[in-house]
């Protein structure tokens, strides 16, 4: 009974993005924004993850708003909605770090993006260190050059497989998988074993 | 000795790839039968898998609200062009 429920529910999602599609491919905007609203929270997140500054962050995904109205009219559907706009918020993240954006704030990374949830296997008396490791393990992203930090993005944060996520930064799986274990190493490296261990609990 | 360093070194550059099962079969036992008698490789596979679970956990997506004026660019193009999308842009 649920199952057929939850495959209905999908079913009047599917027709009202197929509709909202198509309605925004005529030139209707109010179609788009009930299209794009959708999944903005989600792009939002992996920006500011991948840019570091809110104000960058919320420039992206505007861009990245900007250029999928602009090309509706050839968007074909040979990738989802979502996938679609994922892939432009990830190459205008790009753009926005090669153009020298401004500095990642660290803190305030930590701070907005991590609303803290508590520790693997929450355990009260881990907490306070449990959330300096998460400062220091978003430093460590942060620190990473952007093609590293946005493997472990989609990858081990977004969960995208590793097809999808490669498909998605425009590179092959090899070296999608490359950068990703390069990526890891290195923040191990900047944490450290026993902190890890310690955090993971 | 030269053996043993050789496998020390490969294996800790190939922790993730072992974490993630990205290793055939044979590189998998090269890197298990290292680990058997070094420490730092067993310390080693249990950081990368502790990484992997922090990581994980790093969502924060309910903390994010998008504001209202993120489609104002959108808005504002729409109004700025009596013309329907390009359909010459990106796609």
């Amino acid at each position: 009974m649920t199952s057929t429920l939850a495959r209905h529910a999908r079913t009047d999602l599917l027709a009202l993005e197929t509709d909202c599609l198509a309605r925004a491919q005529r030139g209707e905007v109010a179609a788009f924004e009930q299209l794009a609203r959708a999944h903005c929270d989600r792009l939002l997140a992996v920006a500011l993850r991948l840019v570091g500054d809110h104000a960058d962050a919320e420039d992206v995904v505007q861009e990245t708003l900007l250029r999928a109205w602009r090309g509706i009219g050839r968007f074909r559907g040979g990738s989802d909605v979502f996938t679609w706009l994922y892939r432009i918020t990830v190459n205008e993240a790009n753009r926005s770090r090669e153009k020298g954006a401004r500095r990642p704030a660290t803190t305030q990374l930590a701070d907005e993006q991590m609303q803290l949830s508590g520790p693997p296997g929450d355990r009260p008396a881990h907490r306070a260190e449990y959330q300096e490791v998460r400062v220091a393990l978003e430093d460590a992203l942060l620190a990473l050059p952007l093609p590293h930090r946005t493997a472990i993005v989609l990858r081990d944060i977004e969960g995208f497989s590793t097809r999808d996520a490669a498909n998605l930064v425009g590179v092959g799986e090899a070296a999608f998988k490359s950068r990703l274990h390069q990526a890891r190493l290195k923040v191990r490296a900047a944490l450290g074993d026993e902190v890890l261990i310690a955090a993971a609990g | 000795l030269f053996a043993r360093r050789d496998d020390h070194d490969w294996t800790q550059e190939h922790l993730s790839h072992y974490v993630e099962d990205d290793l055939r079969r044979r590189a998998r036992r090269r890197l298990e039968r290292h680990a058997v008698d070094c420490p730092d490789c067993r310390r080693g596979i249990r950081a990368m898998k502790a990484l992997l679970r922090l990581v994980t956990g790093l969502d924060g997506r309910d903390a994010i609200r998008t504001p209202d004026s993120m489609f104002d660019r959108v808005r504002a193009d729409a109004r700025s062009s009596s013309d329907k999308p390009d359909p010459g842009a990106e796609g």
